[in-house]
């Protein structure tokens, strides 16, 4: 063997080796090649980000600004309207100078436009660059807060990415109750602690009969659980709530599940310092009154404070022990800025999965038997050749894959198996070059050189034609079929590996010049 | 082996009578297409789809008493007591399958009962209940939610392996269930009626996008592959690769309508193959033709360049073909129902590509030919570096050779 062909061999057994090496399972990555949820059952979801929530709360906090700092500079305190998600407008006192109001705008409100209404009144807009900011935030946020909460669920190997302006993509593999998980994603999770106003009430209405004249317009009726006697669930009752929210969830340092005095489960949650100080001087200055628990604008609790609390809390709520834990889980995890729309939803089951793998391998197994036996019936030698290379072409694709990270999918499968009908298509131009050749008188040597050469440009042209496709399968395809696009691309870069250098490595190991062959087997 | 040695077949002769075939075979598509539409899965027409399987016989009245607009139909083997629901698409983006399945859960089995319905739950739940009571004395150590995880998971792998649990022994009989786990289970477990293999809802946002997306790659990718050609070789050639490939997307297509089967992304993913493989022994073919023109010795009209040729690849194209179909017919008798359409469109696809290519391509190139003044009909070496002789490019129609077919 001379020298270059030695280094030839060297570097294919090099590659073999590498790849081979890749796909081998390890205690840090027990799947190397990672199967598809439509292989091993899960849940993909797509789900819109509805970031407008996040935009409007910030122009709501923009317009409580306002009014907080008036207040704290003794000015009168401005009526304020939302008129869009990103505009909101204060009507200002007559008596008092615009020039206080746009102070405080500037000092407070950088993030808004400030200009003059036709009626005299100010209109803050949020500024455009600021909104973008705030949309990216929104989703990055999100993306986080699923995150956390996912893992929590102790779900293996999740995948969760953004796609489009407003889109975040979900994968669950091995979820088998997707109806919980999803509604601990979906949980917006947005805890707030509010002061009640007069008593509740069996309708909207009768929540209403008792507040204070001047308080009516300062508050929200939200629904609740009622509870008998006993503490039971007893239907629906209103509760006037304040505006104002003076303690949030985002204050949270952490939350779990506690027993209660009959063992019932409820949710014990702590403090950073922050929230402690906030929540000691809501309570303290407000004994004896009621402070509703509100969670995503219901009301979960409505305790009478008894006395001031600094650090910690209990959220008693008729839970069973699944929606206790489930709603620890989400306040640990941080509530959602917007809320979620579901897009599509796909879970498959695990007996599905399992029937798909068993049938989608032995077809792939029986195909690629079919099609070694009928390299071997119409090449013989040369076959042996051939299958080689097949081989390797299987041993690369598997093992970039591992690389890649990429996920085989059950099209995946289809598409591994048709790359090899391909990669056999590039042994089938040369050997038929050959064997042309061969028929034409060359001798075996001249007959191979020839072959390969002729073969190569009909094959680089096939390829490109099939690369073309990948890419657009790429570019437009969305889950299972990008999955299948990456395999089918790398398979098509690994055939032309297989045939043109390892088919002739082969070739000139077994028919080497020196020896002067004179039959070929092909 | 080989086949096909020195073939001399007057390919160019039959492609009258294949253009016919090919139309009447796209005719009866359009017709099918005509009498049920397009079959579009949910994928595209956004909606829901739910596979259950059951422990008895799949109650089917109550199904479609429950659900009035849905299409129900046997999953799987009659045996399985396994059905696909198909639901229309809702005009709202909403969480469409899972209430379907709530309902569903809700009508058939008994919601007063305080046990769990191992046939419906998961692990989690079942972890849940089991690390709960600890029946196997384990205390509440992280270790003792391990042990239970591991016996929820192997009952759930059994669930999996049988499809649906139709007596509470074969879900005692798991691995790693103790004797206090299986009377626990009998105790706080009952089998309901079913089991999910599948949910999916597509919104119809999504379905929107996705049909824009599928038609654009179709589309562009046909155009990319002719641009190519025309590149690589000739305006005649670009055009008719083009047609070619719009030929045997239209065959699979047609296919698909005749046996209504379902558009699904798969069958997309099938289409954009087809149009990237089918292509490949049209591509070679014209290789071959350009080859010879370079070595060309003797005058040849365009139909003797093309049936040349086709003759002389013709034994790699019958191989290369063969190979694939021989994996793709695996892949339809074996493969199961999640691939079983997507392989029969590319089986189809694949046959026609390979016959278009001997028989579509040389109508177009020869048709295309005929109206720009015979220009392809060569009388010496054309390109290539080595010129050997120089005659008069164009032959004066006169001296025309009577055309095959």
């Amino acid at each position: 063997m001379t020298r270059g062909l030695l280094w030839k061999v060297i570097i294919i057994l090099a590659v073999l080796v590498g790849f081979a090496a890749a796909m081998i399972p390890t205690n840090d990555n027990p799947e190397p090649i990672r199967r598809g949820l439509d292989l091993k059952g899960g849940t993909h979801l797509v789900m819109r980000v509805n970031v407008g929530d996040a935009v409007r709360l910030e122009t709501d906090q923009g317009a409580e600004m306002l009014k907080g700092q008036a207040k704290k500079s003794n000015l009168p305190i401005p009526a304020t309207r939302r008129v869009n998600d990103t505009t909101f407008i204060a009507a200002l006192p007559a008596d008092t100078p615009t020039t206080e109001y746009e102070k405080i705008a500037k000092d407070y409100l950088g993030s808004f436009d400030v200009s003059r209404t036709p009626e005299g009144a100010l209109q803050f807009k949020l500024k455009p660059a600021g909104q973008t900011a705030l949309e990216r935030d929104t989703i990055a946020h999100t993306v986080e807060t699923i995150d956390n909460r996912v893992n929590a669920l102790g779900v293996t190997e999740p995948y969760i990415a953004t796609e489009g302006a407003n889109r975040i993509v979900i994968e669950l593999p091995g979820v088998d109750d997707p109806a919980r998980v999803k509604d601990i994603i979906k949980t917006t999770a947005q805890l707030q602690f509010r002061l009640v106003e007069g008593d509740p009430g069996s309708t909207p209405d009768a929540a209403m009969t008792n507040v204070p004249a001047n308080m009516k317009t300062e508050v929200d009726v939200l629904p609740g659980t009622r509870e008998d006697a006993l503490g039971r669930a007893a239907g629906v009752e209103y509760y006037a709530v304040r505006k104002t929210v003076p303690v949030t969830g985002t204050d949270l340092k952490n939350a779990r599940v506690t027993k209660g005095q009959m063992g019932q489960p409820n949710v014990g949650f702590s403090w950073n310092p922050e929230g402690a100080r906030k929540f000691g001087d809501l309570t303290g200055q407000n004994i004896k009154r009621r402070l509703a628990i509100v969670l995503d604008n219901k009301v979960v609790s409505a305790p009478v404070i008894n006395s001031q609390i600094n650090e910690s809390g209990v959220i008693e709520g008729n839970f069973t022990p699944q929606q206790a834990a489930d709603l620890a889980l989400v306040l640990r995890s941080g509530s959602l800025p917007a809320s979620l729309t579901t897009l599509e939803e796909r879970t498959v089951g695990p007996s599905l999965g399992r029937d798909s793998i068993r049938q989608g391998v032995l077809a792939s197994v029986v195909g690629f038997i079919a099609l070694i036996l009928a390299v071997l019936l119409f090449y013989k030698g040369a076959g042996i050749n051939a299958v080689l290379a097949l081989l390797l072409n299987l041993v690369i694709l598997l093992g970039m894959m591992a690389l890649f990270h990429a996920t085989l999918t059950l099209p995946g499968i289809a598409g591994i198996i048709l790359t090899l009908g391909m990669a056999i298509d590039s042994n089938v131009l040369v050997f038929e070059r050959i064997r042309e050749e061969l028929r034409d008188g060359k001798m075996v040597r001249a007959a191979i050189e020839n072959g390969f050469s002729r073969a190569f440009g009909t094959i680089i042209d096939t390829h490109m034609t099939t690369i073309i496709s990948a890419l657009f399968l790429f570019q437009f395809g969305t889950g299972p079929i990008k999955g299948f696009a990456v395999t089918l691309l790398i398979g098509l870069f690994a055939s032309v590996f297989t045939a043109f250098f390892v088919s002739r490595v082969i070739f000139d190991v077994m028919y080497k010049p020196q020896d002067r062959p004179t039959e070929m087997s092909i | 082996m080989q086949i096909f040695v020195n073939s001399k077949y007057d390919f160019v002769k039959w492609r009258f009578y294949a253009v016919s075939f090919s139309v009447i075979f796209m005719l009866i598509g359009l017709a099918a297409y005509l009498k049920h539409g397009i079959n579009w899965g949910i994928d595209f027409a956004g909606g829901a789809t739910i596979t259950l399987r059951f422990k008895d016989a799949v109650p089917m009245d109550r199904l479609r008493a429950d659900l009035a607009a849905a299409s129900i139909q046997q999953y799987g083997k009659a045996g399985d007591n396994a059905v696909l629901i198909r639901l229309p698409e809702l005009s709202k983006e909403t969480d469409y399958a899972g209430q379907v399945v709530a309902k569903i859960n809700n009508d058939l089995n008994p919601q007063t009962t305080t046990k769990l319905d191992i046939n419906f739950h998961g692990k989690d739940r079942l972890t849940e209940l089991l690390a709960s009571a600890d029946p196997d004395g384990k205390g509440s150590s992280p270790a003792a939610r391990d042990y239970y995880k591991n016996i929820a998971q192997n009952i759930v792998t059994r669930r999996s392996e049988l499809g649906v649990f139709t007596n509470m022994s074969q879900a005692t009989s798991a691995p790693g269930v103790t004797t206090r786990i299986a009377g626990f289970l009998n105790d706080k477990c009952f089998l309901g009626a079913f089991n999910l293999l599948n949910q999916e809802t597509v919104g119809p946002q999504v379905g929107h996008d996705l049909q824009q997306k599928a038609i654009w790659a179709v589309v562009l990718s046909t155009l990319a592959m002719g641009v190519y050609l025309w590149l690589r070789f000739d305006l005649m050639f670009g055009a008719s690769a083009i047609v070619c490939i719009i030929h045997d997307v239209l065959m699979s297509l047609a296919f698909l309508m005749m046996i209504n089967g379902e558009f699904s992304l798969n069958i997309v993913a099938a289409l954009l193959l087809i149009v990237g493989f089918s292509i490949n022994d049209t591509v070679v073919m014209y290789d071959r033709v350009r080859e010879n023109r370079r070595k060309l010795k003797t005058r040849m009209s365009l139909e003797e360049q093309l049936n040349l040729a086709m003759n002389q690849t013709l034994s790699r194209t019958i191989l290369t073909s063969g190979s694939v179909v021989i994996v793709l017919i695996a892949l339809i008798l074996l493969g199961g129902k999640v691939i079983h359409e997507f392989a029969w469109i590319l089986l189809i696809g694949v046959l026609a590509g390979t016959y278009s290519t001997v028989t579509i391509v040389p109508a177009v190139a020869i048709a295309w030919n005929n109206l720009t003044g015979r220009k392809h009909d060569l009388s010496g070496p054309v390109k290539g570096p080595v010129r050997v002789e120089t005659k008069p490019p164009v032959v004066p129609p006169a001296q025309r050779k009577r055309k095959a077919g």
